[in-house]
């Protein structure tokens, strides 16, 4: 066979342009430029309305297009925010707040007290402001840029309520929208806040698009926590929904998004050798896996049925289910979490590493436990739950206990845990969740934190001594005082067991190393400015 | 012919009528509630009984399902539960990815598929058959997951070649729309491929094995004109069927593509709204599916009079 020239001429041409091919689909694929930061959450922003919703995910969301009166900085000190200045009157039942200059809604109206007095109304209705709705005689407007809350009595905790972000955070929202109940969504998207909400880009389950907002002035104070200066230093902060991890990854690696909130545990060591890639804790407090019992039916009614599981857990290998890497897990024996202000050793005898199913089956049999089923949620659609629902229930069928999983998707977890009634009658007697470190530095705004009987979040426990305790909380001014009251809840709460944990969890974010200026803050809110990408 | 089509038409309504119905029950009898995933894992069961209250899900069932069928009779299928964006507009800005991956996967499919096919049959038991029997096993039996995060790995992230995954709209430009498409139409066409190459091929060897066929042969017919002018239009019918059937599926969503590739397309819309129990996006999609699937099978059963003369309604 011969080869001609043109035959030459041709093959060179193939050649050259086949290897040409992935330079321009590359070009074409570009990840997003240096002023547009593309992140994927670790859940779908499904609901857009802080009051209504209280996942992470619509926290982030309202941090970034609302404001707040007052923010914590990272000592979890609350600052002024929206507010210039403030003043409490002599029988500290009457506080007067002014708002600073500059403020402005993204549709160009100003920011004004009757918008702020409307919020705090709306906000009151649910259980986050609850206890202000409890003390509060009138909220109301003075002029266009000051208002007051007059109270009943005293109340020491208001400037943090209204600056907390655990539960219900207080996000200012415009009048008409914050006149609609509680219950109904606001979806105008509207706020103060140093992003806007672009709606024109918005395609709910795939994207969100946030907008800087020219229009903010920022405080000039630094950066702190959620407190400070909120520079925005982007243009553009995309929320991509990824649903498949494998895939968010796989896109992170490539360089098409920047940021991947949850990353898969088992992809840490990946990402740790991966040069453009980091793996960041942003929150130190992290999360506590909870096991919530029935306290209201057979056999958790019983308090030594409760203890023999406290004694029972084997933190370590529920962590290994939950965080296989050692670094990211921790036992947890105080009911403040570890790394939180309030942590405390108080009447955390009963933990034993490896567990104690000795002592917790001599306590079942002091409960009376006569063999009744005790079902477990298992919600198949979360992993770690999923798992850690059949460690326990292998590890209650080693003390004799007659343990069943009832496997569904998260919803029907959802909709079967609000039945009180018996496991014979759609009931359940143990689900497991979590719950943010952060959350548990707010007893009075934290559900999990709650012992009221069926008044309280599932589970439903009952001490009164101990909510003698926690109606205390509200007016105890400092930060000592409330270390103390801290141990005295601690101390209670071990003795009936109103939950059991199973251990606590840091969930590190993993971004490419071009991104940079993440807020470390307890919680695990994610506040987009003084993010900067190279 | 026109009062076949009419009659055709009004068992859609019928369809859809029956399907509006099933779905309402099926999603109102399941486990589940959609003001237990709106109020959030912290909420309390107040919160939960208020959501509940002003979504109207405390009203009787008929009255709840009087409202919807009235609803969509006025052409308004109503809001999503959880985002309050018309269920309209969440549907259509669905359409267009799915619409998008399913005709370049048909495109590709049938092209590859037939020709497969075809080869096949001619060539039976010959070593190209052998191969291509081969091939079409190994395409059912392989998930298109795994395809996905084969192309994935090798094409996107080892060789920089082509996006991970996302979706570009056709109107940002037609490089990075199809750009944004070649890998989940490579692992999708895959088990499409050898679906049809199948199909092809047994639809080929029986009419290939006709006496006509002998006799075209003894004529002296190439083997162009047999298996292309004989062959293929007497195999046509059953695959027009698989073709019009796949169509359907396609179109109402490939859950798993669209989510390895993250597609926003229809089929994560109604897996998204099961998870959320987001009831107006589920009913809306399975109303609108079936009465496409009623339409895309009116469309093969006309097609096949183009084909088989023989064929009248």
């Amino acid at each position: 066979m011969t080869i001609s020239r043109r035959d030459v001429i041709k093959i060179g041409m193939a050649a050259g342009a086949a290897l040409s091919i992935p330079s321009v689909l590359r070009a074409q694929t570009t990840a997003a430029g240096a002023r547009t930061v593309r992140m994927v959450k670790a859940a779908d922003l499904r609901v857009f309305d802080p009051v209504v919703e209280t996942s992470n995910v619509t926290i982030d969301h309202s941090l970034a297009i609302y404001d707040m009166l007052f923010s914590l900085d990272a000592k979890l000190t609350p600052q002024p925010q929206m507010v210039e200045k403030w003043g409490i009157s002599e029988d500290k039942k009457t506080y007067t707040f002014e708002l600073r200059d500059g403020l402005s809604w993204h549709d160009g109206t100003p920011v004004t007290a009757a918008d702020c007095v409307a919020s705090i109304r709306r906000w009151v209705q649910v259980p986050g402001g609850q206890l202000l709705m409890e003390r509060a005689k009138d909220i109301s407007r003075k002029d266009d840029k000051t208002f007051t809350i007059a109270l009943k009595e005293p109340l020491g905790l208001l400037i943090n309520l209204l600056a907390t972000n655990s539960g219900q955070p207080l996000f200012m929202m415009r009048e008409k929208d914050a006149s609609r109940p509680a219950t109904e969504q606001v979806t105008a998207n509207i706020g103060s806040g140093p992003f806007r909400f672009n709606e024109a880009l918005a395609k709910p389950g795939s994207s969100f698009t946030y907008d800087r907002s020219e229009k903010y002035v920022p405080r000039k104070e630094p950066s702190d926590g959620l407190a400070g200066g909120k520079i925005v230093k982007v243009d553009r902060v995309i929320w991509d929904n990824i649903g498949d991890t494998q895939t968010a990854f796989a896109a992170l690696q490539a360089g098409e998004i920047d940021y991947v909130e949850q990353p898969p545990v088992d992809f840490y060591s990946t990402i740790e050798n991966d040069s453009n890639l980091a793996l960041q804790v942003l929150d130190k407090t992290g999360w506590v896996l909870c096991m919530r019992m029935n306290c209201l039916q057979k056999p958790f009614d019983n308090v030594k049925a409760r203890q023999a599981m406290l004694h029972l857990i084997d933190q370590e290998a529920f962590l290994r289910v939950a965080v296989p890497d050692p670094r990211y897990g921790q036992t947890v024996t105080s009911l403040f979490g570890n790394g939180t202000p309030y942590s405390n050793d108080e009447n955390t005898g009963w933990f034993k590493k490896g567990g104690d199913p000795e002592k917790a089956k001599q306590l079942l049999k002091e409960s009376g436990y006569s063999g009744e089923k005790v079902v477990i949620l298992q919600p198949t659609t979360i992993a770690w739950i999923n798992d850690a629902a059949q460690l326990l229930a292998a590890t209650l069928r080693k003390v004799g206990v007659n343990a069943e999983l009832a496997p569904s998707d998260w919803g029907g977890l959802a909709a079967r845990r609000a039945n009180k009634g018996t496991v014979e009658n759609g009931g359940w007697s143990i689900f497991i969740t979590s719950d943010s470190g952060y959350g548990l530095t707010d007893p009075f705004g934290e559900v999990f934190l709650s012992a009221n009987g069926d008044k309280g979040w599932y589970g439903w426990p009952k001490n009164d001594e101990y909510e003698a305790l926690r109606a205390k909380w509200a007016d105890v001014e400092t930060l000592d005082e409330r270390k103390a009251l801290a141990r005295e809840m601690q101390k209670i709460w071990w003795d009936f067991v109103g939950d059991v944990y199973l251990g606590q969890t840091l969930r590190p974010i993993a971004r490419r190393k071009t991104l940079s200026g993440m807020i470390e803050m307890p919680g695990g809110f994610i506040p987009m400015w003084d993010m900067e990408k190279a | 012919m026109v009062s076949y089509i009419l009659r055709r038409l009004l068992s859609t309504i019928a369809v859809m009528t029956m399907v509006g119905i099933f779905v309402f029950l099926l999603l109102r009898l399941a486990p589940g509630d959609p003001a237990d995933i709106i109020a959030g894992d912290r909420a309390t069961p107040e919160m939960v009984a208020g959501i509940r209250e002003q979504l109207g899900l405390n009203e009787p069932m008929p009255v709840q399902f009087v409202h919807w069928a009235l609803s969509i009779v006025s052409g308004d299928f109503g809001t999503s539960i959880f985002t309050g964006y018309p269920v309209l507009q969440l549907i259509s800005q669905r359409l267009e990815p799915t619409i998008s991956l399913s005709i370049l996967t048909l495109s590709l499919s049938v092209t590859v598929g037939i020709s497969f096919g075809i080869l096949a049959a001619w060539r039976t038991g010959g070593f190209i058959d052998r191969v291509l029997t081969a091939f079409a096993a190994l395409g059912f039996s392989v998930p298109v997951f795994v395809i996905g995060y084969f192309l994935i790995y090798f094409l996107a992230i080892s060789m920089h070649w082509l996006p991970v995954q996302g979706y570009e709209p056709i109107d940002h430009g037609f490089g990075p729309w199809f750009v944004h498409l070649i890998l989940p139409t490579l692992a999708l066409s895959f088990p499409y491929v050898a679906y049809f190459a199948r199909i092809v091929r047994t639809s080929m060897l029986e009419v290939l094995s006709e006496d006509y066929m002998r006799t075209a042969a003894a004529k002296g017919a190439s083997s162009y004109s047999m298996l292309f002018h004989h062959a293929l239009k007497n195999a046509g019918v059953p695959i027009l069927t698989v073709i019009g059937m796949s169509v359907a599926y396609l179109i109402s969503g490939v859950v798993i593509t669209e989510t390895v590739f993250n597609i926003p397309g229809v089929g994560r819309l109604v897996v998204d709204a099961i998870n959320n129990r987001d009831y107006p996006i589920i009913q809306g999609v399975l109303i609108l599916v079936s009465g496409l699937y009623v339409l895309i099978n009116l469309a093969v059963d006309l097609a096949y009079t183009l084909i088989d003369p023989r064929i009248r309604y």
